[in-house]
């Protein structure tokens, strides 16, 4: 047992490592000058002297290595430097802007997964009628629309024609309640569930079904149980683990989707942070957002890596069966 | 006084490619306390009987008829109502206990749920207490440990009486079994039956059991009833049908059974294959595949005569106009659908004293998740000569398949030496440089042909894969003649040649694999559990197959199976395995009148004999 988390958490520590190293060197390689995020439009009037300055200052004139090794050392130790754009520290400006990505993302994630289950058992319980026939085609349909078309749309129709709902940002101008607030989520909360539900509705769908015709159920109905009851008992119930899994996996294509929705609708989350900082070449803000997601995608993978070897009793049969 | 009455019970089920009939009219009655055993080959209805009778047909599925029991008129319950009566009045056993218990939930609970579904207010305490009850009286050690375990620490047999103590949980009067037996090794399938007839005695419960396997039926059977084509053709108490079978298909599916053909050069079969249940029959059914049917026999559909008060048939050899037949004179003749063979067997050139295959202590382990280390094959050694059939009869997980994994290289880590003629299969320089003699040379065929055979490709290409990989010249000239006479070889017709494997049935598929394995002429043929899968009658048209191309050919067959009947018919020298180890090996004879080792004791004595009652 220990071995096995022991190793998981090697593993973990060991792709973080690579990641960082990737990020930093491509980022650093990539054209682009990164006095332009500190500095803003003067950087093109600076002299030589006070551009070789500068540098100094931000530490850019090292060898690639030894900027890395300093950042190595630095992070270590929680400093993560500061943002170039913002002038403050890196760490700041990223929990200044998380919560709103947390939400968008968060309150997106368990809307995805408590419709999808609720449209998944559905879908399954009307196999191939009519109910279910609908459900499953626009489900393809829409999940093939690229979100940020999604959006504009959304914005077209709702925000500029029905001016029923404000076009971007996480709040008004100046005002900032509740209410301001929730209104301005329904846009961005509506790309993110509708990009991401059907699809994993039909993974449900499928997977109940797939319960649905094993020979257990049979013993079940002799037993007496109704088929409602089969269902809730004994189907759902054994898909559960594959439930939790598809829910592990699919958080990096779910913050994937967060970012992209921020930035087309304007949205202070860190995916828009994000997307400046590469733009920008903000190196300490960009590290440590890559560092960030980077952690939440090898961790959803590994949750459910460990979901699948050692919650569900059938791969421990599997282990079992080869013991004998 | 009848607990169950069926009248003109009809089943169809509708498919995309037309209605199947697959119960046709059935009459059939079953009194209080009494086991009544259905037979047929599988197709034949005996499931959907079953199934209708309990309500639990698939949706596409219609029965129309009347099934009367416990004062009520069953087909025409309501989901509701079948609720209430099904796990509580009816039960039903299962065919593969691997598969019917629910993974995720423990043995314990799913024996209460089937308690609490009838008695929602019973008390945790007496919940806890029946289900102890019940897995001791269904023979399962240490309840209250066992029942908090999942349905993977059970072996098969222990999850069949789990299964058992959940249908008689509520003591039904009406206990359906479908095939419950079929699915386990030999001696656990004796103590499984041995159970089951406990318990109907102890409860006097009302069975209905269905199989295709007479031995068990015989065991344990009342009544005996034989289904053909959706119909009841024949039906009589167990002496009746045993001693003095009436109908053809009855006579038919018992010879078919290799005690009935020991020493002889061929088992008997009954040519041909249960019909295609989407057809309109007219006349009997068994017609094309009877001997002895008469003109009428495809005209008009034989009434059922009664021979005793308890015994009826449904052939016109029973009319009074119809000549007589002395079945016993059946088994004279040889209707087998192949040419005559040539006795002297074609000599490959080599030594016949020298061994084919020589496996000299071989030892294979598995290494698990957790570096737990299983040893699947201890220390085996043996030989096999050419032209010889050596048969490896043993319990799954006793290393059999194991072995042929190993002479066929499929594993190559073991330890050991393994000589295939004069090539040493353990040395990875001599696989390599004999590879083409080796895979040309070694065949295999496995249980599963639904599964061995590759779904998407034409029979055709499956039969002269071998050629096509190995870019030879087949020696009929084209692939396609050289498909076309391999499929000739083993008894089918060039219509096949453009199917695919889902389109046939199990025995034909198994044909095609053999087929495929003898197109390279090869010296040794290892087939694993080639006929497990096959109903009766199947088995014994493959079974003569293999006899039949093993004269024709020669080569040398290591054939593992658990049926022994079928082993001591067709093989010349046995080997038995337990656990890993050789535990006994000589001639088929020496160790079937003569065995030596406890084990193999206990193997011969769990086959159940025809005819007689369990003690």
């Amino acid at each position: 047992m220990i071995r096995y988390y022991g190793g998981k958490i090697l593993i973990f520590i060991v792709s973080i490592f690579v990641l960082s190293f990737l990020v930093f060197t491509v980022s650093r390689m990539a054209p682009g000058d990164p006095l332009v995020s500190y500095y803003g439009d003067r950087v093109e009037k600076m002299t030589l002297e006070e551009r070789e300055h500068a540098e100094n200052r931000l530490g850019l004139r090292d060898p690639m290595l030894t900027q890395y090794q300093r950042f190595l050392e630095k992070s270590m130790q929680g400093d993560f430097g500061i943002s170039y754009k913002y002038k403050r520290s890196a760490t700041e400006v990223v929990l200044d802007r998380l919560p709103y990505t947390l939400v968008l993302g968060g309150v997106g994630f368990v809307l995805i997964f408590s419709l999808a289950l609720l449209l998944g058992i559905v879908c399954a319980v009307h196999e191939d009628r009519l109910l279910d026939q609908i459900i499953c085609k626009v489900g393809t349909v829409t999940s093939c629309i690229p979100e940020f078309w999604v959006s504009l749309m959304l914005i077209l129709i709702f925000a500029v024609e029905l001016k029923l709902l404000p076009s971007s940002g996480a709040h008004s101008l100046r005002v900032d309640t509740l209410s301001d607030r929730l209104l301005h989520l329904i846009l961005p909360m509506t790309v993110v569930v509708l990009g991401h539900l059907w699809y994993y509705a039909y993974m449900i769908r499928n997977k109940i079904l797939e319960e649905i015709r094993r020979d257990y159920v049979l013993l079940a109905k002799a037993k007496g149980l109704s088929k409602r009851k089969i269902l809730y008992r004994h189907c759902v119930r054994n898909m559960i683990p594959s439930y939790l899994s598809l829910m592990a996996i699919s958080v990096p294509h779910i913050l994937g989707g967060t970012y992209i929705v921020e930035t087309v609708f304007s949205f202070p989350g860190i995916g828009t942070l994000a997307y400046e900082s590469a733009r920008f070449h903000d190196y300490n803000l960009l590290m440590l957002l890559s560092l960030l997601s980077g952690m939440v995608v090898i961790l959803g993978n590994m949750v459910a890596q460990i979901i699948n070897e050692r919650i569900d009793p059938r791969i421990r049969a599997k282990e079992a069966m080869h013991e004998r | 006084m009848s607990l169950i009455e069926i009248k003109n019970l009809n089943v169809n089920y509708k498919t995309t490619r037309g209605e199947v009939h697959a119960v046709r009219g059935v009459n059939l009655s079953v009194a209080k306390g009494e086991v009544l055993a259905i037979v047929g080959e599988s197709g034949c209805g005996k499931s959907a009987l079953l199934k209708s009778v309990m309500g639990l047909m698939p949706a596409n599925a219609v029965a129309t008829g009347q099934v009367s029991a416990f004062d009520r008129e069953l087909v025409s319950l309501r989901e509701k109502e079948w609720q209430g009566i099904r796990g509580k009045q009816i039960s039903m056993l299962f065919q593969d206990p691997m598969t019917t218990l629910n993974p995720t939930m423990t043995i314990g609970s799913q024996i209460a749920e089937a308690l609490l579904i009838h008695h929602p207010k019973m008390e945790k305490e007496k919940v806890r207490k029946r289900v102890y009850e019940l897995l001791s009286l269904v023979g399962i050690k240490k309840p209250e440990v066992r029942a908090k375990q999942y349905p993977y620490q059970f072996s098969g047999g222990m999850r069949q009486r789990s299964v058992l103590a959940i249908a008689i949980a509520n003591e039904p009067e009406l206990l359906l079994a479908d095939e419950p037996t079929t699915a386990l090794d030999v001696t656990v399938q004796a103590q499984i039956l041995g159970l089951l007839q406990e318990i109907q005695k102890k409860l006097n419960m009302t069975t209905i059991l269905v199989s295709h396997d007479l031995r068990v039926v015989s065991s344990i059977a009342d009544r005996v009833a034989v289904m053909y084509a959706g119909k009841i053709v024949e039906i009589g108490t167990r002496d009746e049908i045993f001693t003095d079978p009436r109908h053809p298909y009855t006579w038919g599916l018992l010879r078919s059974l290799p005690e009935y053909s020991q020493g002889k050069e061929m088992l008997f079969t009954i040519p041909g294959m249960p019909p295609d249940l989407r057809q309109d029959f007219v006349g009997d059914a068994f017609a094309p595949r009877n001997r002895y049917a008469l003109q009428i026999d495809y005209e008009e559909e034989p009434p059922l005569f009664a021979v005793s008060d308890t015994h009826k048939a449904a052939t016109w050899l029973l009319d009074e106009r119809a000549p007589r037949v002395d079945f016993s004179t059946m088994d004279m003749v040889h209707e087998v659908s192949m040419e005559e063979h040539e006795h002297a067997p074609r000599n490959h050139g080599e030594d016949p004293k020298k061994p084919l295959v020589s496996v000299n202590h071989l030892t294979k382990d598995f290494v698990l998740p957790g570096k737990k280390k299983m040893t699947a094959v201890k220390d085996v050694s043996f030989s096999i000569m050419p032209g010889e059939i050596f048969g490896l009869v043993g319990e799954s997980g006793s290393g059999k398949s194991t072995v042929a994994r190993c002479i066929m290289n499929a594993y190559t880590d073991f330890e050991g030496e393994i000589f295939y003629a004069d090539i040493p299969l353990h040395e990875r320089v001599a696989r390599r440089r004999e590879r083409r003699r080796l895979s040309t040379e070694r065949q295999m065929i496995f249980q599963d042909s639904a599964s061995s055979l590759n779904g998407r490709m034409k029979i055709s290409d499956i039969v002269t894969e071998p050629f096509r990989i190995r870019h030879e010249k087949p020696k009929r000239g084209s692939l396609k003649k050289e498909a076309a006479y391999q499929l000739s070889y083993v008894g089918m017709d060039e219509g096949y040649l453009n199917k695919h494997p889902g389109e046939l049935s199990g025995g034909q598929r198994q044909r095609v694999a053999i087929a495929r394995a003898v197109a390279t002429d090869p010296k040794l043929l290892i087939a694993d559990e080639p006929i497990a899968a096959l109903d009766v009658s199947i088995q014994a048209q493959i079974i003569n197959l293999f006899k039949h191309l093993q004269v024709e050919h020669g080569f040398s067959i290591l054939f593992i199976a658990h049926d022994l009947a079928m082993v001591r018919f067709l093989c010349d020298r046995v080997g038995v395995m337990v656990d890993g180890e050789m535990v006994e090996m000589g001639e088929t004879e020496e160790i079937f009148s003569n065995p030596q080792h406890a084990y193999t004791k206990e193997l011969l004595a769990a086959i159940p004999k025809i005819g007689k009652e369990r003690p």
